[in-house]
């Protein structure tokens, strides 16, 4: 990976601004799965030395291990895919809405337009509506000067005791918006 | 084994031990016997995180942590034990409570505790300590080597079906995370909410 200061990839420049900012509201654990996506973002945390970084056998694992880790004081950041943040439904309502355990969940926005992967379009009729659904606040980082919205996504999790997710378009993690 | 017999010496054994119970009989058997109401997290939902969930409060904290999964979660995310040994946190002590049947729900069978090996699971997940419980009398000569030598562990506790309805713990959801957070806080945890409470 290409040092972010000398002859980075506009991806690893992107990466590079959504890891500063999750250390910089106090996220110290990440647990993630990979979308081909955010394979970039996933490395970049993971050779990070602010972070634990914790690569999950399924996404659900991700929301129990982090909601764990609420107990131990660490800020958390579940990173998944559109598609296994909708297998997710189950764990959240019954561990973070039962329990009121905050968590900032990161996913990416699949099947908008632009997104020419037939399997995920499914993503762009039914993902948006059923996080509304869950009365979960959604924050898009759709360009870059976005990013610092993570921050406040984190600390609206603490303050409501709920989850909040943060979705990432396909043009901001390449570096294009 | 016998169900509840094997959970009274367990709750005799784990005396300042961090405790997360499963869903169903696990949380059900063990608020009935403790009645604990701080040091315990009855995870009573979302089958099958028992185990990561209690990994998560093992990162913060030296002390030990303990999961009793019942075999019906158990079986619905056996891939757990290859996030757990990635983890292979040294105070986190994972039970699988192989009752061979869905106890919170009128103990419907299932036939995974007889067509799979738990603790050959976990070994070929790469966890090195791996222990299988039969009898109440291995239980108690093997258990304080499980849990009090560090190292990350796992075994599996073969009881009979409890064979009769046990209510659930007498606590919300609210309640149960605030009664453990701040028990944690209070006996030398790391903060865990955002505001301390004035000391007393």
């Amino acid at each position: 990976m290409a040092s972010p200061s000398t002859g980075a990839s506009a991806t690893d420049k992107v990466s590079q601004r959504i890891v500063d900012a999750a250390a910089d509201c106090g996220i110290s654990l990440v647990a993630s799965l990979p979308d081909g996506w955010i394979t970039n973002l996933i490395s970049h945390f993971a050779e990070d030395a602010r972070f634990k970084h914790v690569a999950v056998n399924r996404e659900e694992s991700a929301i129990g291990l982090c909601s764990g880790a609420f107990f131990s004081g660490m800020g958390t950041f579940a990173l998944m895919g559109a598609s296994g943040f909708l297998t997710c439904v189950y764990a959240i309502t019954k561990i973070n809405y039962t329990y009121q355990i905050p968590m900032l969940i990161g996913i990416t926005l699949r099947g908008r337009p632009g997104d020419r992967a037939k399997f995920h379009q499914s993503n762009g009729l039914y993902l948006e509506p059923l996080i509304a659904a869950m009365n979960m606040p959604f924050v898009p980082i759709e360009r870059a000067e976005d990013i610092p919205r993570l921050a406040t996504a984190y600390k609206h999790s603490r303050v409501m005791s709920r989850p909040v997710v943060v979705g990432f378009t396909r043009e901001v993690l390449r570096g294009e918006a | 084994m016998n169900f509840e017999a094997c959970f009274r010496l367990l709750a005799d054994r784990f005396k300042d031990d961090i405790v997360v119970t499963s869903a169903g009989n696990c949380s059900e058997l063990w608020w009935e016997i403790t009645g604990e109401t701080e040091r315990v997290f009855y995870l009573e939902a979302s089958m099958s995180l028992a185990p990561l969930f209690a990994a998560g409060i093992a990162l913060g904290t030296t002390r030990t942590v303990i999961a009793l999964n019942g075999d019906g979660a158990f079986a619905m995310n056996p891939g757990t034990l290859l996030v757990e040994r990635q983890l292979a946190l040294p105070n986190l002590k994972h039970f699988v409570v192989s009752n061979r049947v869905y106890g919170s729900t009128n103990d419907l069978g299932h036939p995974f505790g007889e067509i799979a090996d738990y603790a050959g699971m976990a070994k070929a997940s790469g966890i090195e300590r791996v222990y299988d419980f039969s009898t109440i009398e291995g239980l108690g000569q093997g258990l304080d080597e499980m849990i009090r030598v560090p190292g990350h562990a796992f075994g599996v506790l073969h009881v009979d079906p409890l064979g009769r309805h046990v209510p659930s713990p007498a606590l919300d959801g609210p309640e149960v995370k605030f009664r453990f957070g701040r028990w944690l806080e209070r006996t030398g945890g790391k903060p865990v909410f955002d505001v301390p409470l004035p000391k007393t």
